[in-house]
């Protein structure tokens, strides 16, 4: 007995040391694969994503699990196409027509995927909404704001006033404010809709853009000067008040982040800001285009499923997890639409190539 | 007689010590403690953070009003700030720069940060509070024009200046934002108001005809609006175009002072806001900046302001604060009796697209402002021969060449007369120009004065007075401009020269540019008496030189 455990003895501790060993190379190789620094993946992102990039639950998983971090720099959509490439690992554009750009003048991308959605909404006040609803532009559906968006093209072509839509407090024309077209995404995508709509709610493609091109002029030359940058023009939204921002056009997201970020300043606003829906509305679709294996990572790494909920949850971007019951859930936004279902495509490429150089 | 001694032996070899100590600590820390001072100029300085983070801002002059709640900013938060006032579209312009020496930018409206910011360098752009620009008048004319009450369109204040019945003051709309505001509102209600002002209609003859006579209205005009404010106080006045902010500020030194107070006009097709951005500078190209810690202690400062706490503090300075609307305003500031409306929705009209803006705005200066006559008294005592009037000559080059002036908005209209006189002891030349072309064939005539003789200000200033009272005031805005570098030692004294002003009853400001050892108390006086106010060009003449500009 004794002698059969003596010899057996070594061979336990041979099977221990070697097991010791397996598991110290074991941890010695994770100690060391998580201590080698995060690869920094370079590229250009529109302004309207900064905040979801830099949210630091988000940052934490890129670094911990796909060991990345990523060095951004702002760009318009269609700018950083046109920019030159080097030493740039993705570019993060906010809609489709920039993958259309890319395609047309550079080539096939190395890779491409969409990231998230947000449809492209009108910003406005209670008083205004009621107004819509009742001069027949707009209705209000389970509590959700719809604007017709073909009705409210045909008033802004023909002229109306405020006055004309029961809003006798409000001076001048009937306008939805954007930013500059020709200079930032929202307003771009916005003219692009305004677009279809002057087309008899058909899409435009390069053949129709000078039919409808005087009348798209027409309705933005109201404006005057135009914002350059969506965040800011949501911001004047927000504090000017009524009278000098009546109707805004802007990303679903701004309002849903905005509300998540400024929990306090969205409690004193709350029950005058209304979302409204046009009928159809475009998608400002977030495409990551890889340019090299590194940014393939990354194109990755943001389909996460946490990231993709941090997306929905904290910054308002319609990604796969959203569902139907979870838009009223998750924030504290009266009329969020649980579905986006009237989509139209925005004009082609080369269509909105013609429309922003008419702009500029 | 011995301990003395070796306890002064002692109390050198202390003082040696000391020196070289001195001397090391100078060497090690000497430039960086230099350096940060200089950093730290500025038309206001709050320095309660030592040697922490030091912001430097420039500002719109309506934020004067805010230095206290910036001042316990700088205590409670260990950060120091610095702030210079410029008018808005200066603002604009320095955007422009590839250099610019702030961190902050805190203009009166975003509009000029929009046209200015090409580089698109600034972040964190929010509004920190709103005022709409507005008309402010004479409670019992108000009345008697019949504006208390009812809506009051830009045409209704057009007619009672056309019938005579209403004189103002204004900002120029080159220079500043209220100026600019109330300028684009008029050009609406001349046209028509069309649905956006474009630049074909800024052609029109009749539209030419109808602002001119609207701009002739204009008592006196201002470079910045928080001094217009203070002009308006000193003088007597029927009206003045400012922020409500400023008419509510103007209303409680009335009313303190026993004065008769002024009713707020929102005109209904004119109305334009302020609101007030504040925005971080990124990429300034400053040399040895850390932006992150910048960055950071701009966002501390930001969310400082617009914290419940102290929003409700701005508010009480009579602006409006919070979402759009005015919940629960301060009745004893927001006084309906004043006009003061927080319930009206404060609809306002489009600022035109920037080509139009800045057309509409050269237009204003070349064409439709009254023209000034403005005379130069200036200073070619011997004083000024060292160094004095190269520098002088140096400003003129940048108000009197035309394409220098234009960068600003600063160039002379055809009808505009300037006239210099060349003073020492007594006047030794006189120049005079009409229109710029003339206005810059001046130039070498001026650069070919030499620096001699004495210093005999109110002798010159005098002069300068007669010649302006024989102006027709109906064509002309007229004003003098003193540059001097040192005490008067003419015969004429102050006292003599004060007793002439006030005899002759004219309106007519004397602006004294401080230069070299000017006497500062007396040139204080001569503002104030002519209901003007010193620049400093001590520091930089050729910047004091186009603000003075900007007030004529």
């Amino acid at each position: 007995m004794n002698k059969s455990a003596n010899s057996r003895r070594p061979a336990f501790l041979g099977l221990l040391i070697l097991i010791l060993v397996i598991a110290g190379a074991f941890l010695f190789s994770t100690f060391q694969q998580n201590n080698q620094p995060p690869k920094t993946v370079k590229g250009f992102v529109g302004g309207e994503k900064i905040n979801f990039l830099e949210n630091e639950e988000v940052k934490k998983i890129l670094r911990e699990k796909y060991r990345l971090k990523i060095d951004i720099n702002k760009a318009g959509s269609l700018d950083m196409i046109r920019a030159s490439h080097e030493n740039v690992d993705f570019l993060f554009p906010s809609n489709q027509t920039a993958l259309e750009l890319y395609l047309n003048t550079i080539g096939p991308t190395y890779k491409d995927d969409i990231i998230f959605n947000t449809p492209i909404v009108l910003y406005s006040h209670k008083l205004v909404a009621d107004a819509l609803v009742q001069s027949g532009l707009a209705e209000s559906v389970d509590g959700v704001y719809q604007v017709k968006m073909q009705a409210l093209v045909d008033k802004m072509a023909a002229d109306a006033t405020w006055a004309d839509v029961n809003l006798p407090q409000l001076f001048g024309p009937l306008t939805v404010d954007t930013t500059d077209p020709a200079k930032s995404n929202s307003g771009n995508m916005f003219s692009g809709l305004v677009a279809n709509m002057l087309n008899g709610g058909q899409v435009v493609t390069e053949k129709n853009t000078a039919a409808i091109l005087p009348d798209l002029l027409h309705i933005f030359s109201k404006l005057g000067y135009m914002e350059t940058s969506s965040s800011d023009l949501f911001n004047q939204f927000l504090k000017t008040g009524v009278g000098a921002k009546p109707l805004v056009a802007g990303y679903e997201n701004q309002l849903l982040e905005f509300s998540k970020l400024n929990p306090e300043a969205w409690q004193k606003v709350k029950d005058d800001i209304v979302i409204l829906y046009p009928q159809p509305t475009v998608w400002s679709t977030h495409i990551l285009i890889a340019l090299d294996a590194a940014g393939e990572e990354l194109m990755i790494a943001l389909k996460d499923d946490r990231i993709q909920q941090i997306a929905w949850d904290q910054h308002g971007f319609r990604t796969g997890v959203y569902t139907a019951k979870a838009a009223a859930e998750t924030f504290d936004v009266p009329g969020v639409s649980a579905d986006i279902t009237q989509i139209i495509q925005m004009p082609n490429q080369k269509a909105m190539e013609q429309i922003i150089s008419a702009f500029q | 007689m011995k301990k003395p001694f070796s306890l002064n032996n002692r109390k050198k070899g202390h003082a040696a010590i000391f020196l070289v100590l001195t001397f090391f600590f100078f060497t090690i820390f000497g430039c960086k403690t230099q350096s940060n001072q200089q950093n730290l100029s500025g038309d206001r300085v709050f320095e309660f953070g030592g040697a922490k983070t030091s912001l430097k801002i420039v500002s719109g002059s309506e934020n004067r009003i805010l230095e206290p709640i910036l001042e316990t900013f700088s205590k409670e938060k260990k950060i120091n700030l610095a702030i210079d006032y410029q008018g808005s579209l200066d603002i604009m312009r320095l955007l422009e720069q590839e250099t610019v020496p702030y961190d902050a930018v805190w203009p009166a409206s975003s509009l000029w940060i929009s046209v200015g910011d090409t580089r698109h360098r600034v972040k964190h752009l929010s509004s920190t509070s709103i005022t709409p620009v507005v008309f402010g008048i004479r409670e019992s004319l108000a009345k008697e024009l019949n504006f208390i009450d009812r809506d009051v369109k830009v045409r209704d204040i057009l007619d009672a200046i056309e019938a005579g019945k209403l004189k103002f003051t204004m900002t120029s709309a080159t220079q500043s934002n209220s100026g600019a505001s109330a300028y684009i509102g008029f050009l609406y209600a001349l046209m028509d108001n069309p649905d956006v002002i474009t630049a074909e209609a800024l052609d029109d003859p009749q539209l030419k005809e109808d602002i001119r006579k609207l701009l002739n209205g204009i008592e006196r005009s201002s470079g910045s609006s928080d001094w217009l404010k203070d002009l308006f106080l000193q003088g007597d006045y029927d009206a003045m175009v400012n922020y409500e902010a400023l008419i509510i500020s103007a209303n409680q030194i009335l009313e303190k002072e026993g004065r008769e107070t002024l009713h707020v006009i929102y005109p209904i097709d004119g109305l334009t806001i302020a609101d007030s951005p504040l925005g971080f500078i990124s990429s300034n190209n400053q040399p040895d900046r850390n932006e992150s810690e910048q960055e950071k202690a701009f966002l501390e400062l930001q969310n400082y302001l617009l914290s419940d706490k102290v929003q409700a503090s701005i508010q009480q300075t009579g602006r409006r604060t919070g979402y759009g609307t005015l919940a629960n305003a301060d009745k004893k500031i927001f006084r309906k009796e004043w006009g003061i409306d927080t319930d009206r929705i404060l609809s306002t009209i489009n600022m035109p697209k920037s080509d139009v803006l800045l057309k509409a705005l050269n237009a204003y200066q070349n064409e439709f402002k009254k023209p000034g006559y403005n005379i130069y008294c200036l200073d070619f005592s011997g004083s000024m021969a060292s160094g004095g009037s190269k520098q002088l000559l140096e400003a003129l080059t940048q108000v009197m060449e035309e394409k220098n002036a234009a960068v600003n908005f600063l160039q002379a209209s055809q009808d505009e007369v300037n006239e210099f006189i060349i003073f020492s002891e007594s006047i030794r030349s006189t120049y005079k120009a009409t229109g710029p072309v003339e206005l810059e064939a001046l130039l070498p005539k001026i650069q070919a004065e030499r620096a001699t003789g004495g210093t005999a200000i109110y002798l010159t200033v005098a002069e300068a007075l007669d010649k302006l009272n024989t102006i027709d005031r109906m064509v002309y805005s007229p004003s003098i401009i003193l540059m001097t570098d040192g005490e008067n030692n003419g015969q004429l004294e102050f006292r003599d020269f004060e007793k002439k002003y006030q005899a002759s009853g004219s309106d007519i400001p004397v602006f004294p540019i401080l230069f070299g050892s000017a006497n500062e108390d007396e040139m204080d006086q001569l503002a104030s008496l002519t209901r003007s106010r010193v620049f400093d060009g001590r520091k930089d003449l050729v910047n004091a030189f186009k603000t003075v500009r900007g007030y004529n």
